[in-house]
């Protein structure tokens, strides 16, 4: 790091800093007030506060004026202050399985990447291009997508920038100097992305969506289930992904041989699979048909927790390297939004909102899921795609029993669509370190990004009216 | 008599002591501290040829020149000079105190002391070079112990002799560290001038509330090294880098008079003051037996006009005279205002304020805070 003094006038330098006090004052002047004030007609002390706290929240994570895992632990303690129940309720809700689940999910990706079994597994899924750039390419889109699959995009994302960036470097691409350097970094970060809502694994937006949806009450999603959900709209944007890149920018190499050889000297180095590669991969495979067969008898983080116990039986990993490489901060985000999520619908103050303010204009479920997804889309641009779940699924839970649609549309919708952001870095990781390699620019993307969006979303729709009705989620 | 013309020629002439005055009237560096009408602070050698000779009748001061009498007032030299560290080092071989600002030079003599042209801030100037060293311990203990004394407001670290590429900053660094975590106070440092800019954030963002760049001449000739002129235009660059990052008033730059031609030095007064820079001038005769004494003839009636324009130029800019807390070694641009027409009502009540307990601690928090927005850590590029 390096010292650089801000020399702006003053105030512009205080306005910069501190913009966020007068904020801070205002909600807390907010809550104040409305501790204050009586609740309207129809909706119970409770429910009003607790509205009110998720106000906060939502200003909170939106203007990201604080972290998201502490906006996540203020969740937690909001509603007691304001009075919606007593602390010892109110932490209950952060010991929820989905939060277990994603941090037995996190652990294993952290075990991947520490061993050394994903880059090797990356490196296999690149390796022959051969000369051919546009193959170079479908690769790398779908090594990322792959991977995602099984690990969280953001781990992928980590993973994979170095093995571009080394590529670029081999052919001889210096930063925002070249088209096909920028589309490396584009496919990486778009098959992250792609990939990463194929399966439960591929980040906590799902995790966090379904346990939304145990929390209230409701039949879970299993494994299976969600990834046979949204599989549609993963080959569907995937394919339509490669085609956009290589039709909005030109392939200006003429072979990647370089590249090639490169990837095949790096797989040399990697050596023989140790044996506790090969363990890991048993775990993983493990994991997958345990979630599968038995996720719904013991439950999700039940499995995903007892692999982290074997990982650690058989010494694969050391706690260490946990310490480094799992997003603990998400995972407390995570415990925040779904106990808010809880309070909201407990206090019938989500049913109130719908009921009074989003009914009166909404009354078709078809409308609900389209512009729940179209929202989750553009939200998932500027927001991270947690924050999106975070805000949306409680809402979309709250009016599904109402408009007459299954809660599970909710979260197929809203927690797919929340993994779709392909323009800004503060969408995703993956997007915010494709940005981080410098062979592109915000206005560069800009209008792919705005295509696949669309793309994104009527793949969503013929998902959710052709092939949902066959998997027996009916609209 | 005006105030600052009388100051003027005691720092020029020194002053005797007259009959029967009791002993030690000075401090361990030789200086008498006075404080002259219109509460005007000054350090004064013992010289026996000065026309000057200070009494004492009935406890009360006064200085005489031809049958004239001025009523002063005499300070006793501070005790604490004679306490010790816990390690056993004389405070007085560690620092010495000029009006509010406590001068330490932890690295030994710059190139003023060792030019023998004192410029009095580390009083025996000579002699700096046989002081023991000291560690970072004792320099707290050593100021905690003037405090309890006497109110300084800054704490100036000389960097020395430096050839180094960072001015002097890097090997200061752990000093002002140390500093600020045990003192509330305001720190200055007096640096070589550095090689690349950057030293300069990095001055400030340590905790630097002032800085000292000097060039000693400004006016280039023939006796000087070809490198005289890419010697300045990096003084330039680096003043007026340093004016854009720290407070107004808190760079400065110490011009010694009496060397140059006085248009020179005028030019110069105006040329720093344009670019934010607050001129010191440096007024005394070089040590005795020093080579530059034989060209050092200026006397205090020729300089009396650099000081009002000084004055006046600087309360037209807005620059904050304040950094200046050395008043008892120099004439202080705002002292200037007994040789000018201009009138000093607010930087006199400004500085009035700052005087005063609430002004200590208004200037130390605003100090902290302005730091606090303006340090930023970038990524390295
Ligand atoms: S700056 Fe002044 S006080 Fe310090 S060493 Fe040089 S001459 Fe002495």
């Amino acid at each position: 790091m390096k010292v650089k003094i801000d020399t702006r006038p003053l105030p512009v330098v205080i306005a910069s800093r501190w913009w966020r006090f007068p904020v801070y004052l205002l909600l807390g002047y907010g809550l104040y007030h409305f501790y204050q004030s009586p609740p309207p007609e129809g909706l119970s002390l409770e429910g009003f506060r607790a509205l009110v706290v998720f106000l906060a929240c939502l200003v909170l994570w939106v203007f990201h004026l604080l972290p998201l895992p502490i906006t996540g632990l203020f969740s937690l303690i909001a509603p007691v202050l304001m009075g919606v129940m007593p602390a010892k309720q109110a932490f209950s809700f952060f010991g929820s399985e989905p939060v277990f689940f994603i941090l037995g999910v996190f652990i294993l990706a952290a075990a991947l990447l520490k061993s050394g079994l994903s880059t090797r597994i990356a490196l296999l899924l690149l390796r022959s291009a051969g000369h051919s750039p546009k193959r170079l390419l479908l690769q790398i889109m779908a090594a990322s997508a792959l991977l995602s699959f099984v690990m969280s995009e953001h781990a992928v994302a980590a993973m994979m920038f170095p093995l571009i960036l080394v590529i670029t470097r081999t052919l001889q691409f210096i930063p925002y100097g070249g088209s096909y350097g920028r589309l490396l970094f584009l496919a990486m970060a778009w098959g992250c992305i792609i990939g990463g809502i194929a399966t439960m694994l591929g980040g906590g937006r799902v995790p966090l969506a379904v346990g939304m949806l145990q929390e209230a009450g409701q039949e879970t999603i299993t494994f299976l289930q969600w990834t046979s959900a949204v599989l549609p709209v993963v080959l569907i944007t995937f394919l339509a992904g490669y085609l956009v890149l290589t039709r909005f920018y030109t392939i200006d190499v003429d072979s990647v041989a370089n590249a090639d050889d490169l990837i095949t000297t790096k797989l040399r180095e990697c050596g023989r699979p140790l044996l506790e590669e090969k363990f890991l991969a048993l775990l993983v495979v493990g994991a997958i048909v345990g979630w599968t067969l038995w996720g719904n008898r013991f439950g999700m983080a039940t499995i995903s927790i007892l692999v982290v116990v074997l990982l650690f039986m058989f010494r694969v990993v050391e706690w260490k390297d946990l310490e480094e490489n799992v997003d603990w901060g998400i995972i407390l985000m995570y415990g925040g939004a779904i106990g808010l999520s809880t309070i909201l619908n407990s206090t019938g103050a989500g049913l109130w909102l719908v009921k009074t303010q989003v009914l009166p204009h909404l009354g078709s479920p078809w409308l609900l899921v389209s512009l729940l997804s179209l929202v989750s889309l553009l939200l998932t641009e500027a927001l991270s795609n947690s924050a999106v779940v975070a805000i949306l699924v409680p809402l979309g839970l709250s009016i599904a029993p109402t408009v007459g649609i299954d809660p599970k549309i909710i979260v197929y919708t809203v927690a797919s669509a929340a993994g779709l952001g392909y323009a800004l870095p503060i969408s995703t990781p993956a997007m915010a370190l494709a940005f981080s390699g410098g062979y592109f620019r915000i206005k560069d993307i800009v209008l792919p990004a705005l295509l696949m969006d669309l793309i994104s979303w009527l793949a969503l729709m013929a998902t959710a009216r052709l092939w949902w009705p066959l998997l027996g989620i009916r609209i | 008599m005006n105030p600052a013309v009388l100051k003027l020629e005691l720092m020029a002439y020194g002053i005797r002591p007259g009959e029967g005055l009791f002993q030690p009237l000075a401090n361990p560096f030789g200086l008498v501290h006075l404080t002259l009408p219109e509460k005007l602070a000054v350090s004064i050698h013992l010289q026996e040829r000065s026309p000057y000779s200070l009494h004492n009748r009935n406890n009360r001061f006064f200085l005489e020149k031809n049958g004239e009498t001025i009523p002063v007032q005499w300070t006793p030299p501070l005790k604490a000079y004679e306490k010790k560290t816990s390690s056993g080092l004389a405070i007085k071989e560690i620092l010495t105190v000029h009006g509010g600002l406590i001068a330490v030079h932890p690295k030994g003599p710059c190139r003023f002391g060792l030019s023998g042209l004192s410029c009095r801030y580390c009083g025996s100037t000579k002699a700096l070079n046989e002081h023991p060293p000291f560690t970072k311990k004792d320099l707290v203990e050593a100021i905690e112990m003037v405090l309890e004394e006497k109110r300084c407001d800054f704490v100036n670290l000389s960097s020395g002799r430096v050839t180094s590429d960072d001015g002097g900053v890097e090997w200061l660094t752990p000093w002002v560290v140390e500093l600020r975590k045990h003192l509330h106070i305001l720190i200055s440092l007096d640096l070589a001038l550095p090689r690349s800019l950057e030293w300069i954030d990095k001055t400030y963002a340590i905790g630097v509330d002032a800085l000292y760049y000097d060039l000693d001449f400004f006016n280039p000739d023939e006796t000087r090294p070809a490198t005289f002129q890419e010697q300045r235009d990096l003084h330039w660059k680096a003043l007026e880098q340093a004016a854009k990052i720290f407070p107004a008033g808190a760079v400065l730059s110490h011009l010694v008079i009496g060397f140059e031609p006085l248009e020179e030095t005028q030019k110069r007064i105006d040329l720093l003051i344009g670019k934010g820079v607050v001129p010191i001038l440096v007024y005394f005769p070089p040590l005795d037996g020093s080579p530059l004494s034989s060209r050092w003839k200026i006397t205090p009636q020729e300089i009396q006009g650099l000081y009002a324009r000084l004055f006046e130029k600087l309360t037209q800019t807005g620059l904050n005279p304040h950094w200046v807390q050395q008043r008892d070694v120099i004439l202080t641009p705002l002292e200037g205002r007994f040789l000018s027409d201009q009138p000093a009502r607010y930087p006199l009540a400004l500085q009035n304020f700052y005087e005063t307990s609430l002004g200590r601690i208004v200037t130390l928090g605003l100090a902290s805070l302005r730091r606090h927005l303006r340090v930023r850590e970038v990524p390295a590029p």
